[in-house]
């Protein structure tokens, strides 16, 4: 022992970091990816290539010529924004289109603010609503899950989404549909949307991890259930039942893994509540009462942007006070 | 079972050094007694060089209402009185003794009969427990008398013993709690008697259950040796980082919460640690002085059989521990007195024990070495780890600009310094280094605003 290390306490520190609390992010993702490209194939595949390759190589790129400082991409956050941009496009999606999503999610959601942990909105969700204003026609070109196993599958919704569906043809159209199927990956949608399970498996991973707090997630199901279950109750024959309106559309996908995002939701546990509770009343009033059939995005967009002013009402419970 | 209601972490507790008896370290041929082993104000020297003193001695007086007794740890010749540095390289006066034989001054009790009768006047309880230098060893060392004088108006409700030992490697409490039960219970009762016969709680954390069992037993078996050992019992608590913590402790053993800048008294509780009450038994039953206590030599880069609980005397140097417990490994990078949460980084190994040394801990680079900070991904993991409940996050933003008034807002003086946020931070942002500094920034100016009132 030549030379004696001191430094202030603790001299202990936890192994987790920025970068294993994406990668566990990405593992939990993984049951939803291996969905998506068992039942959309290659071009989900290559959806998903292109978007995580565009990601980090911008990430890369906008550090080092245009920041000009240390580069981030060892974090993996932008592996994770690039898997969820992915999941969140039909998996008929023009690759084109995909880099599209991925210079707005990166370059302009995330970057332009300062990188990580500096931006607002979350980037994945910011380059999706861009894609679906921009693009509509290849956004809401819902492919029928055709890949590598199930070919034939849910004839009955064949290229729309049960929410396109209920939109244009009121509740009672898809008041018949089996929700084991919504459960198990059987219905159109873009492709993180598939399955249920394969969503909340990775929910129980991240709650196991301590990743993530389950009181956003739980609380946007809690209110969606709530918000449905009484226009349900009052009219059935117009509006959609609570099981579907969580089973359907980007609702799961978007509770656990988007409206989660540390750097975009919250602090404090009631503030994780507010936001919650707000992205599922937007989110039921889009369903309901909007133009478009699908409104998680636009919700938790929305709540991003009130999230510095929950963070100043909502403070944590103090010793003694 | 219980425990405190906010935040909290779970590091690994690797109490590798559990099993280890408590032997008696040899003397030096020297040793350096520093007057300052005390919170307040340091010790006044009575002793000059050439002066001939046995162990148990006065060596020095204390300086002010908060301060302490200090004794001679061995008997010899004072070969000089001045500075010297300590553990973390500043200069304080030290008291230098060429050690002479092992003779004790007179009216020390040495021998290993329990005595359980207490004394029934309290004054002369107090005047014991403050002429034999006895201090809290808990980690803050606030003279012990002191706490054990409430302050006219309040009453205490609950005497707590901490045995939480909540730091992760430390053993010397476990081991004291093992091996000195029934002398820890007879302190418990003296310090209970003198706060007015409330009742006494000991906190043991579940990780230890063989000294749960046994200072249950102790306390069962004392019962019957008066008054004063009724109302005496132990709580488990569960494992959790900074249960030891005396706000709370106090939380998880009453459910009360000491108010912001308040004092464990105001909420009718006094919190004493094991080792202190040890301290307490030696000094009233037996008329010892603070000259003794145990600590662990530890480390994950320690061999087994280089582990090692100590109960060594004062002003013993560091770098003569480390020698006799088989050296210093050779991949530990830093030394640590005290826990790894809040002990301290010894800067200076020829500094010597004080009262309150609790380990000599090794740690290597690889368990250490701080990675370099990374931006903040407001993931909120340093407001649920903390223990008080604050927003270290936003305390250090604050604190980076500066903003005293928000900082106040924030409680940022309520801040205990456990480390758990700067432990949980995944982004290595170095929250409490920045925090502290704020912190006593922020108590400056909050008692500068009540000396102007």
């Amino acid at each position: 022992m030549e030379k004696i290390l001191v430094s202030p306490s603790p001299h202990l520190h936890t192994r987790t970091s920025t970068k294993s609390l994406m990668r566990d992010v990405v593992i939990a993702l993984l049951p939803a990816v291996i969905v998506s490209v068992l039942f959309y194939g290659w071009s989900e595949l290559l959806i998903l290539g292109v978007s995580v390759a565009s990601c980090v190589l911008l990430e890369y790129l906008i550090t080092k010529y245009m920041l000009k400082k240390s580069c981030t991409i060892g974090d993996m956050s932008a592996v994770v924004t690039g898997i969820l941009l992915a999941l969140n496009l039909p998996a008929s999606t023009p690759w084109w289109v995909v880099f599209i999503g991925a210079v707005v999610a990166i370059g302009v959601a995330k970057m332009t603010f300062g990188g990580i942990g500096q931006n607002i909105f979350n980037p994945a969700i910011a380059g999706r609503v861009f894609l679906l204003i921009s693009f509509p026609t290849y956004m809401t070109d819902w492919a029928k899950p055709q890949g590598f196993i199930g070919q034939s599958i849910a004839d009955a919704f064949t290229g729309a989404t049960p929410l396109g569906i209920a939109k244009g043809a009121g509740a009672e159209a898809v008041a018949g549909m089996d929700y084991s199927d919504m459960l198990f990956c059987n219905i159109g949608g873009s492709a993180g949307e598939l399955s249920a399970i394969a969503l909340l498996l990775g929910f129980a991973y991240l709650l196991a991890r301590k990743v993530i707090r389950p009181y956003i997630t739980c609380s946007i199901i809690a209110t969606v259930a709530v918000f449905s279950g009484i226009f349900w109750a009052i009219n059935p024959a117009e509006y959609t039942d609570p099981v579907f309106n969580i089973l359907s559309g980007g609702l799961l996908l978007g509770a656990i893994f988007m409206a989660t995002d540390y750097v975009t939701s919250p602090m404090s546990n009631l503030g994780g509540v507010i936001f919650g509770v707000g992205i599922g009343v937007i989110t039921m009033l889009i369903r309901y009462f909007g133009a478009y059939p699908e409104g998680v995005s636009f919700a938790i967009l929305i709540m991003n942007s009130v999230v510095p002013l929950i963070n100043k009402w909502c403070h944590t419970k103090k010793y003694g006070r | 079972m219980k425990t405190f209601s906010i935040g909290g972490i779970h590091p690994n507790d690797s109490k590798i050094s559990k099993d280890c008896k408590i032997e008696i370290l040899p003397l030096p041929s020297k040793v350096f007694i520093s007057v300052a082993q005390h919170l307040g104000a340091p010790a006044t020297p009575v002793v000059k060089a050439g002066d001939v003193v046995k162990a148990g001695q006065v060596i020095a007086e204390p300086a002010g209402f908060i301060s302490a007794y200090v004794h001679s740890s061995v008997s010899g010749t004072v070969k000089s009185v001045g500075p010297r540095k300590d553990i973390a390289g500043n200069n304080m006066t030290h008291i230098e003794i060429d050690v002479e034989g092992d003779e004790w001054a007179e009216g020390i009790d040495l021998s290993d009969t329990l005595v359980t009768a207490i004394p029934e006047d309290n004054k002369e309880i107090l005047e014991k427990i403050k002429l034999n230098g006895v201090v809290g060893l808990g980690g803050a060392t606030f003279p012990t008398h002191v706490k054990l004088c409430p302050p006219p108006g309040k009453k205490a409700d609950c005497l707590i013993l901490n045995g939480a030992e909540c730091e992760p490697y430390l053993t010397s409490d476990y081991r004291i709690m093992l091996e000195r039960s029934k002398e820890i219970v007879v302190g418990a009762a003296i310090m209970k008697q003198v706060l007015g016969n409330c009742p006494a709680v000991i906190g043991i954390e579940e990780n230890k259950p063989e000294a749960i069992k046994a200072m249950t037993a102790a306390v069962s078996e004392l019962q019957s040796a008066g008054k004063a050992y009724s109302g005496i019992s132990v709580m488990t608590l569960k494992k959790k980082y900074p249960q030891g913590g005396e706000k709370q402790l106090i939380d998880a053993v009453m459910k009360r919460q000491v108010k912001s800048m308040g004092l464990p008294i105001d909420v009718g509780a006094v919190v004493q640690n094991v080792a202190t009450s040890l301290a307490v038994y030696e000094a009233v039953q037996k008329n010892k002085p603070l000259v003794t206590n145990v600590l662990t030599v530890t480390g994950d880069c320690l061999p087994m059989e280089n582990q090692h609980n100590y109960q060594f005397r004062i002003g013993m140097p560091l770098s003569y521990i480390a020698e006799h417990a088989g050296g210093i490994p050779e991949s530990a990078v830093k030394v640590i007195s005290g826990g790894p949460m809040m002990g301290k980084a010894i800067a200076n190994l020829d500094a010597t024990t004080v009262k309150g040394s609790s380990s000599l801990l090794y740690l290597t680079a690889e368990q250490t070495v701080r990675n370099a900070e990374t931006a903040c991904i407001r993931c909120g993991k340093c407001a649920e780890a903390c223990p008080m409940g604050l927003e270290p996050f936003l305390l250090q933003k604050y604190a980076r600009n500066s903003m005293m008034d928000e900082l106040e807002e924030n409680a940022i003086q309520d801040c205990i310094e456990c480390g758990c946020c700067l432990y949980s931070c995944p982004a290595n942002i170095p929250l409490l280094d920045i925090i502290r500094i704020a912190k006593g920034d922020v108590i400056r100016i909050i008692r500068g605003r009540a000396a102007k009132k």
